[in-house]
């Protein structure tokens, strides 16, 4: 009997019972719902991001869209909400309830100000005092709040990012982590000007800009708020790619821990962060479309693949992958290999025929009713046939000696 | 991955009350979630089997866009009947059969059902009308109001022909007015095509039975016939001439004219009612005999399940709504002074696969057994109407029309197709040969040169 593998990991200063945190997001919205989601057995999670009192912030009516494909209702979902409207003082006493019936678990506030030091100070001081045990800067929300100086307006400028790390770390007991925005040219670029600022980790990513649709019918952008709306933030499914190209860029030019973010909707898609060097992940899309029981499954299939994996922990994954992406000029030129397809498991459809013939290098041959076959000659191994046949394993790679 | 789409349905206890649909159709989300399990085969298998070679998926996946109206025209294109083709096709041994979601070791792709989509959302815009070509000063007369006939028409007059239609019955529409009932396809279906045909100038003449076609080769250019399969085989036993026994095809036309008001259903109220046969017409003519309110229903076939040539869909139709299947089982002869009192049936086995690889079947010695029934429907077959062919004229062989392989039979400028041709086969190969016929009439009108549409 194999013992069960340890799937707990230590993020900065944070023991955690399990690498899934919910993030900063709706499902965080108050005391209660945290303290269900503990209850429901997530590790920690991080608060909706708290402004001081001064700052008024609206909810629209409505503010969610969604993009679906085919038969699939959503894969990417985009939301124009903005911070908690809830006042400080509310939060403080949520903070501490949290905590004493939790103490094990993670408790992360997030916060977010005008480009003021002293603003940033002042809040960072009073939720770390609250009780929490990590701050999170929110440097990432793309819409609503960069119009007035905040969220991505910061996350988009090294110096900001820079300024208010420091004015953070100076108000804040608990370490620092900063969100940022995948709204740059480098995200790299700004993970390092957080670090360089103090930054004790990075979490990333949050939401990425876009406009999810229109109404073709009348003409009206999606989500609309009485005909009108603006550009959002995009979650989701979707996003996971830019999420870990994201994180893997950070972990490749940070030394400080990354909290992986971005499209995790299943224990598979936070293992590959995991791989990616994500320390720990979060999650919010996934627990608003279905609930926060879905962590068991989260638990229960990480221990499950690390079981098979014969391995004993889930740090022996952490950033495994990381030596495997370089530069596309290191990648080996001299690597060869054609598309092979299984006679016996074709199903005859012409999928790689048509496909081959229009978007690749006319190098497979196709007669109804005859398997299809490919010209060694001709075949470039782009794999683009290997990803759209509907069979798994019928097409594969056949290694060419030249 | 993910399985078909299963429609809602009108239980069987229920729905045998009456004549109408319960099969529901799809609603959009199905449909598109449906047209999304299409794999859009290159050379699709599905286009080869459909006699009328709709671009199948082409038109699925017009409606996985959210092109309805589009698919509709895809359909319409290669169908004019397709909307009707839709409800009534044997797909399974058409088009579905050759799906290739088959070989991942899934069900088919529901064609049919969203072929039915298609036509019901054009239907709300209007069916899809194809502009007609320049007039071209020739007649052509059809005789036969059926789809092979209606679909000859149809092509003949959007290519500028003068077409006149002649048949026997007061409403043209053929068998698909006479010999589909409402359960299987609404007659609105059919009716609005025939509608849409009727647009482009068609002249027709109703209540006139041809029987001669000299007179209308001096009056036209050449003439179609397409008179259909409109009698039943005889089984050829004793007996066959009580009352009470019914041929198939004129059992199941009395049932559609008394739905329209016309004369008098054969009343089996509380009667016990043998069929016999295997085919789609021995189903159809059981589950009428049903909803007609006979008390027990029985299919009697000489062979088993697996040579039994009724589609699946309408076997389970008829168990579900309490038909009683005797399978090797065949008639001796039909007992009764007047009318049926029984009939003798003597138990069969089957023989090895012949050349074909059906198997054959010879009566079990001394298994011979009294079924008592009231009437016995013979749906053993169907065939042209034998003194209608003799008094066209044309050369004729096992009773069936002989043309080549541009449709023109024996005599010059008379062309042929449909059931009086093959025998009796589906609606779509009737409306896919009239087609056919009519770019050959077409061809021999322009002096061999096709002319464009």
């Amino acid at each position: 009997m194999v013992s069960k593998p340890d799937i707990s990991v230590k993020f900065c200063n944070l023991e955690l019972e399990n690498p899934y945190l919910l993030s900063s997001a709706p499902p965080t919205c108050t005391g209660e719902m945290i303290m269900r989601a503990f209850e429901a057995g997530w590790a920690g999670a991080v608060t909706k991001t708290i402004k001081p009192d001064k700052t008024p912030v609206y909810d629209l009516k409505n503010r969610f869209g969604v993009m679906g494909f085919e038969t699939k209702q959503m894969i990417l979902f985009e939301n124009i909400e903005e911070v908690s409207k809830r006042p400080v003082g509310t939060w403080e006493k949520e903070i501490k309830e949290i905590k004493k019936k939790f103490p094990e678990k993670a408790l992360i506030g997030s916060i977010m100000a005008e480009c003021k030091e002293e603003d940033w100070e002042e809040l960072a001081r009073i939720v770390s005092e609250a009780g929490v045990d990590m701050l999170e800067l929110n440097f990432g929300c793309p819409h609503g709040m960069p119009e007035r100086g905040m969220g991505a307006f910061i996350g988009q400028r090294t110096e900001l990012i820079q300024k208010l790390t420091k004015a953070a770390k100076r108000g804040s007991s608990v370490p620092v982590m900063v969100k940022l925005t995948p709204n740059v040219t480098d995200i790299a670029y700004t993970a390092k000007a957080a670090e360089e600022a103090g930054a004790d980790a990075i979490s990333a990513i949050n939401t990425v800009l876009g406009l999810i649709g229109i109404n073709i019918d009348t003409f009206e952008p999606i989500p609309t708020v009485d005909g009108m709306s603006t550009f959002g933030g995009l979650s989701g499914p979707g996003v996971k790619p830019i999420g870990l190209r994201c994180v893997a860029q950070i972990a490749q030019a940070t030394n400080i821990p990354v909290s992986g973010i971005g499209g995790i909707t299943t224990w598979k898609d936070a293992v590959e962060y995991l791989l990616v060097g994500a320390g720990c992940v979060q999650v919010c899309t996934a627990v608003m479309w279905r609930g926060y029981r879905i962590i068991s499954d989260f638990v229960d299939g990480l221990t499950n693949y690390l079981a098979d994996k014969g391995l004993s922990s889930v740090n022996e994954i952490i950033g495994k992958t990381l030596p495997r992406l370089t530069a596309w000029s290191k990648l080996n030129k001299d690597y060869t290999v054609v598309a092979s397809i299984n006679k016996d498991l074709c199903i005859k459809c012409g999928l790689c025929y048509v496909a081959c013939r229009d978007g690749g290098y006319q190098a497979i041959k196709f007669e109804q009713g005859k398997a299809a076959e490919v010209d060694e000659e001709k075949c470039d191994a782009c794999s683009l046939c290997t990803h759209l046949c509907p069979v798994p394993g019928c097409i594969t790679w056949k290694k060419v000696t030249k | 991955m993910s399985g078909r789409v299963h429609t809602k349905t009108i239980p069987p206890h229920e729905r045998i009350s009456g004549f109408a649909p319960y099969v529901s159709n799809l609603d959009d989300r199905l449909a598109v979630y449906e047209a999304s399990r299409c794999l859009m085969c290159y050379d699709a298998p599905c286009i080869s089997a459909c006699p009328a070679g709709i671009n199948i998926p082409e038109f699925i996946y017009r409606i996985k866009t959210g092109n309805f109206y589009g698919a509709a025209k895809v359909i319409r294109e290669s169908n004019i009947f397709g909307g009707e083709c839709g409800y009534v096709c044997p797909v399974e041994r058409l088009c579905e059969s050759k799906c290739v979601r088959r070989n991942l070791n899934e069900e088919p792709v529901a064609i049919s059902m969203l072929q039915r989509f298609a036509y019901e959302k054009e239907k709300l815009k209007g069916l899809v009308k194809f502009p007609k070509s320049r007039s071209k000063n020739k007649k052509v007369a059809v005789v036969g109001a059926g789809p092979a006939g209606l679909s000859a028409a149809y092509e003949l007059a959007r290519m500028g022909y003068s077409v006149t239609v002649f048949d026997a019955n007061p409403r043209p529409g053929g068998l698909l007015l006479y010999g589909i009932l409402p359960w299987k396809a609404p007659w609105s279906v059919p009716e609005s095509e025939i509608d849409l045909i009727k647009e482009y100038g068609i002249n027709f003449v109703t209540n006139k039975k041809i029987t001669d076609l000299k007179p209308l080769l001096k009056e036209y250019d050449a003439v179609f016939v397409g008179v259909g399969a409109t009698k039943s085989q005889k089984l050829g036993i004793p007996g066959e001439d009580l009352n009470g026994v019914y041929p198939a095809q004129e059992f199941l036309h009395s049932v559609a004219k008394w739905l329209m008001g016309e004369g008098k259903a054969p009343d089996l109220k509380g009667k016990r009612v043998a069929v016999i046969g295997g085919g789609d017409t021995a189903v159809d003519a059981a589950c009428a005999s049903v909803r007609l309110g006979a008390e027990r229903v029985y299919i009697v076939y000489r062979r088993s399940l697996a040579e039994m040539p009724a589609v699946p869909y309408g076997r389970n139709q008829a168990r579900e709504e309490g038909v009683e299947f005797l399978l090797l089982t065949a008639p001796v002869r039909i007992i009764g002074d007047k009318s049926v009192k029984a009939i003798e049936c003597v138990k069969m086995e089957l023989t090895e696969p012949d050349s074909s690889g059906r198997r054959g079947v010879r009566p079990i010695k001394g298994s011979e057994f009294r079924l008592d029934v009231d009437s016995v429907i013979v749906a053993i077959g169907q065939k042209p109407d034998e003194d209608l062919l003799k008094s066209f004229g044309v050369k004729t062989e096992k009773g069936l029309i002989v043309v080549d392989e541009n449709f023109s039979t024996s005599v010059k400028g008379i062309f042929a197709g449909g059931d009086a041709v093959n025998g009796g086969e589906t609606v779509v190969e009737a409306v896919a040969e009239g087609k056919k016929a009519a770019a050959a009439i077409d061809k021999f009108l322009s002096g061999g040169k096709s002319s464009k549409k």
